[in-house]
């Protein structure tokens, strides 16, 4: 009797164990596959990674803020900045935190009863590659609260009113959504989660009759690095 | 493999196995005062205390962070949205493994383990370069000595993905197809194209089947009657398949390495029109090539090389190489050039041929020692085809 046509009997130890490493192997392969088709993640991790319907991915962060004080986006107040961003934000580099896919967030915890405020931006439109204007439309809490375009390149401080009621409905917190619809790419087949719009120099949230913010100068926290003498 | 070695005594009474081990020993030495010439020359306020640790760039940052403190939870903790899970967790590990026990520093560490894992690479590569001294010095060169070794002797994985593709090829070839799987497995932990292998090894049996005149009706019978080769497929993917089941445990998403790549901005695209859009970024300036261009290139050298593999009926070794080129670049050309020169047949068969004249030879050996402290230097000066 050739080999090709042999029983498995004549050598079964051998045929035996290897079949039952067969089924081991594939029992815990089928398992894994099926722990694969059934993640048990967050929305947000599934909005961002799996459904992918949103540029945004959610940080949890302090949201710690002085009303009135503005908070640099330069490289020289990190964790001012990093207290508020929860996501859409890259860097910061030397002329900004960018924007990045086509929502941004910003998180603050007020405490209760703040009254209505004002939300200054000031923001530096991408150069795009069509050298296009940006448009941005802001939300507070899910409410819009404005909108606003810069001309390509550009920069311009933006103020927005945010009524007391939107922040008292929620214990104090508030959450500001950046919406950029014409969002670009800036190199061909770029990734949505890479389009860019604006860099963000500071912000600032203050009471009506406040000094408004004159940039990130403005910024006590900051850790600047001056060339020569103040 | 270390019967490979056991060979008689060569012309003058030293024993092959003395020459095998030493060749590779003498190139990784070399090697090492070459990079830190370069390091010296080229690094961040370089010093002798200062390396091997100033030769880490790039990813291999990314692999000392995770072999020093595991893979990051959801939310990331740090600055950025992209976790580390695309990296794969074998070579971390063994080098994590050595650091939590000895608490050296883990650089030293992973330079000696990547410098000992060429070396046995090479070894293990002496038989499938059919025992040609000349192809094994220029091989030795080229992991340990050659313009691409800060891949091979620092903390990347490619060292350890050209060892295992080396030990499976020559498994393959006695037509061990457990220990291919076995091999295959630990592949397929290492790096994500790894698990590809898996049709090599299906090609290679297919082919070898087919060359004993056996019909395909008779296969099923075969394959009950000798079911390795269904071992073997099965065992392939289990290194990913294990971390895959570790991710869900840790964070939830068994697919989170390959998920993650939104993070990074890879956008699964036609691979073709990304070489093309490489290869015609032409440079703002003057001729020398674009970072585009080159690897676009290096890509071009690669399925060139597959191409030659195929038609020396070499298929399984074809298949798996042009799987590994094909799949990374639908992704774009991030780190091509890296993962050609890992792409073990493609650099066997580019070595073979240049052992073949003792002209060619010799001048690729000093062209290979000469790079080596170039493409380090350019490597600290950041010249981004190489990252």
């Amino acid at each position: 009797m050739s080999s090709a046509t042999r029983s498995p009997a004549g050598f079964r130890p051998r045929w035996l164990a290897v079949l039952a490493l067969i089924v081991v192997v594939a029992g815990f392969e089928l398992y894994v596959s099926w722990l694969a088709l059934h993640p048990s993640v967050t929305d947000n991790y599934r909005a961002y990674y799996i459904d992918q319907t949103t540029t945004c991915l959610d940080k949890p962060v302090s949201g710690r803020y002085t009303l009135g004080q503005t908070v640099s986006f330069l490289p020289d107040d990190p964790p001012g900045a990093w207290a508020l961003r929860v996501c859409g934000w890259d860097g910061p580099v030397g002329d900004g935190t960018h924007s990045i896919g086509t929502r941004s967030m910003l998180h603050f915890m007020l405490g209760s009863a703040p009254g209505d405020l004002i939300l200054r931006l000031q923001m530096t439109a991408i150069m795009a590659p069509d050298g296009r204007t940006q448009r941005l439309a802001v939300s507070g809490n899910g409410v819009l609260l404005g909108e606003t375009t810069i001309g390509n390149g550009l920069t311009k401080s933006a103020d927005f009113a945010v009524p007391a009621s939107i922040i008292d409905a929620s214990d104090g917190r508030l959450d500001i959504a950046l919406d950029y619809p014409t969002a670009t790419e800036m190199v061909p087949h770029d990734s949505d989660t890479h389009y860019r719009s604006i860099k963000l120099l500071s912000l600032q949230l203050r009471r009506p009759g406040d000094p408004p913010s004159a940039g990130a100068q403005d910024d006590p926290l900051a850790q600047r690095h001056h060339a020569g003498p103040d | 493999m270390v019967a490979d070695l056991g060979m008689p005594r060569t012309r003058r009474g030293v024993p092959l196995a003395v020459i095998l081990v030493a060749i590779p020993v003498g190139f990784a030495l070399l090697g090492l005062l070459l990079r830190l010439f370069a390091y010296l020359v080229a690094g961040w306020e370089p010093h002798l205390g200062g390396y091997p640790d100033g030769l880490c760039r790039w990813d291999c940052q990314w692999y000392v962070i995770l072999a020093k403190s595991g893979y990051d939870p959801f939310p990331v903790p740090e600055t950025i949205d992209a976790g580390n899970w695309a990296f794969f967790p074998l070579f971390p590990m063994i080098i994590g493994g050595l650091y939590a026990l000895s608490q050296a520093d883990i650089m030293t560490i992973a330079t000696g383990v990547s410098i000992a894992f060429s070396i046995a690479a090479a070894l293990v590569a002496w038989p499938l370069l059919e025992r040609n001294i000349r192809a094994y010095t220029l091989y030795c060169a080229f992991l340990l000595c050659g313009p691409f070794s800060i891949y091979f002797t620092s903390f990347l994985t490619e060292v350890l993905f050209v060892l295992l593709t080396n030990c499976i090829m020559l498994a393959l070839r006695r037509s061990n197809y457990i220990a291919a799987g076995g091999f295959a497995a630990l592949l397929s932990a290492t790096r994500i194209v790894g698990v590809f292998m898996v049709f090599a090894i299906v090609v290679q049996y297919l082919a070898e089947y087919r060359q004993k005149g056996e019909p395909w009706r008779k296969l099923p019978a075969h394959l009950w009657q000798k079911p390795e080769i269904v071992l073997a497929v099965l065992l392939t993917p289990l290194g990913l398949f294990g971390y895959m089941a570790y991710l869900h445990f840790y964070m939830g998403d068994a697919l989170a390495f390959s998920h993650v790549q939104r993070a990074w901005g890879r956008v699964p695209g036609n691979p073709f029109y990304y070489l093309w859009m490489a290869l015609t970024d032409w440079p703002d300036t003057g001729f020398w090539p674009s970072t585009n261009q080159w690897l676009g290139l290096s890509v071009v050298v690669g399925l060139g090389a597959t191409a030659v593999l195929a038609l020396r009926r070499q298929y399984a070794m074809a298949l798996f190489c042009l799987i590994c080129l094909i799949v990374p670049l639908s992704l774009g050309l991030a780190s091509m050039l890296r993962f050609v020169t890992a792409l073990s047949p493609i650099v066997l068969v580019v070595i073979t041929w240049l052992a073949r004249s003792r002209l060619i030879y010799a001048v690729s050996l000093l062209g290979f020692v000469a790079a080596d402290y170039f493409f380090t230097t350019g490597w600290l000066q950041e010249w981004l085809p190489l990252v």
